[in-house]
């Protein structure tokens, strides 16, 4: 299992380092679907199988259905790749950057997470989502309250030139 | 630092150093806003499942819903600013200029 969750680590890592490097917009969202695959991969590799499809699923179902859409407006005829001598440089040097840190910082060490408790008979994060419901019921109305926010908030910014919340002549 | 924690760590570094230095692209800096989230997100997630505080697991959800509200912001500002500019480059957006 440690092994399996280092993969996955290097995939989350190599997934950012690639949207950091500043491809073309459509490479750096798939990218960041990798990226989003590799940390979901190390949550539900340490127990938390809850929290890693909820992060799949809103991650790959909503926003990136929405980014891959935008970036249709940032549409080039020659998107650069990651071959690409620029950015290859960019590439290289993160790369370079991320194994000096790691060889200086990390451990290649795995410490188990819910899996290796043996005490539960419930998952970790299915016994504590279970607290949005009950006695966190405040936290749910206020992240609700504030996705309606911000859907008046897109709404009115999209709006138009002369009486959105954007008013550029 | 276990891998996990450095994979956070370094994920967020990574991102902002992205957002920092590579400026042309609006959709680019969004995407590195979410790489972000992404590590912040990860770094909540992994904070509660090492040790087992099953009563913070719903930190995370909730910081996934507000980051949500953030990337629709954006991608609205993004859309405004394609159709007054007709591109999304980052230099279109001075506000000394507007």
């Amino acid at each position: 299992m440690m092994y399996l969750i280092f993969l996955f680590s290097v995939c989350f890592v190599l997934g950012v380092l690639g949207v950091a490097a500043n491809p073309a917009p459509f490479f750096g969202a798939v990218a960041l679907v990798f990226g989003a695959l590799g940390c979901c991969g190390v949550l539900v590799g340490l127990g938390g199988s809850y929290i890693g499809i909820v992060l799949l699923l809103i991650y790959l179902g909503g926003m990136l259905v929405v980014v891959a859409y935008s970036v249709a407006l940032a549409a080039e005829p020659y998107p650069e790749a990651w071959v690409n001598h620029s950015v290859l440089m960019h590439v290289l040097g993160y790369v370079l950057l991320v194994l000096l840190v790691g060889w200086c910082f990390m451990e290649l060490f795995v410490e188990s997470g819910v899996d290796a408790a043996g005490f539960f008979s419930l998952r970790g994060d299915f016994s504590g989502v279970v607290l949005l419901f009950s006695m966190g019921g405040w936290l749910l109305l206020l992240s609700g309250w504030g996705l309606l926010l911000a859907l008046f908030v897109v709404l009115e910014l999209t709006r138009g030139r002369a009486r959105g919340g954007l008013r550029v002549p | 630092m276990t891998v996990v924690h450095f994979t956070t760590a370094g994920t967020f570094m990574l991102s902002i150093t992205g957002l920092a230095l590579h400026r042309t692209h609006l959709v680019s800096a969004l995407l590195c806003i979410e790489g972000m989230m992404l590590a912040l997100f990860s770094a909540l997630a992994v904070s509660y499942q090492t040790p087992i505080h099953t009563n913070t697991s719903l930190q995370p959800i909730i910081m996934l819903a507000l980051a949500a509200c953030g990337a629709g912001a954006g991608l609205s500002l993004l859309v405004a600013s394609t159709r007054t500019h007709a591109s999304d480059h980052l230099h279109n957006l001075s506000l000394l200029k507007c």
